[in-house]
């Protein structure tokens, strides 16, 4: 009886899952776009480099502190040539360890 | 002379004591997964999440989408475009997708959810 119950401890140790998932909140262009102001904020990712307004920038959260004029202002992000889910992630993880909320997925 | 005999006994009945407590620890082990083991069900189709230190949301949506790494959808028993009829509308979603998903096909996922109402979208991944 002993072994079954050693038995079900190590099933149960090995079947719960401890880990929790993440979570990043990703919004679509809608109702969002109506209330765009600024210059424009648009990043292109594409799977090797990140493009700010189609061009490549040494620091992206100094050149978009630049065009900012709070931390919840717009910003486009359009995953271009087949960018990885990844490399979305990454630069979303990038953007909002920078302070920035208001970041928006377009096609 | 020595006495083995008895000596062994002794042991024996010392290590029959011990047992009782232990196997009460292992009961108690037992009974905690048991209780905290949330029951998932298997997903639907195989997904790596991509990695990210994001904070794990305290209350996750009850639906998730799964996007695996050739952009085919399941969710619950659906799959393919069928899971569009499928989706719990106005109810927060939350998307598991695979890491090799094309990011341009989850942007363009993303206003045909709006469209059905599912506006609350949330992105899971998993911790490095």
């Amino acid at each position: 009886m002993i072994d079954v119950v050693f038995l079900l401890l190590v099933f149960f140790m090995l079947a719960a899952r401890f880990t929790l998932d993440g979570a990043i909140s990703v919004s679509g262009p809608s109702g969002q776009l109506e209330a765009y102001a600024g210059p424009p904020r648009l990043i292109d990712i594409s799977p090797d480099d990140t493009r700010l307004n189609g061009r490549m920038v040494e620091n992206l959260a100094v050149e978009l502190n630049a065009l900012t004029e709070s931390s919840d202002d717009t910003i486009l992000l359009r995953p271009v040539d087949g960018a990885p889910l990844q490399r979305l992630v990454d630069v979303m993880e990038l953007l909002e360890s920078a302070g920035f909320t208001g970041l928006v997925l377009v096609e | 002379m020595m006495d083995f005999g008895a000596h062994i006994t002794t042991r024996r009945g010392s290590r029959d004591g011990n047992i009782v407590p232990m196997i009460n620890v292992v009961f108690l082990l037992l009974v905690f997964f048991l209780m905290t083991a949330q029951i998932t069900p298997p997903e639907p189709i195989d997904v790596r999440p991509p990695s990210s230190l994001a904070d794990p949301s305290e209350t996750l949506p009850e639906g998730v989408l799964f996007i695996a790494a050739d952009g085919s959808l399941a969710f619950e028993t659906t799959r393919g475009e069928a899971v569009f009829s499928h989706l719990p509308t106005d109810a927060p979603l939350a998307i598991r997708a695979d890491r090799e998903v094309d990011a341009q096909a989850l942007a363009a996922l993303l206003p045909r959810l709006a469209a059905l109402g599912v506006s609350d979208v949330t992105l899971l991944t998993e911790a490095p």
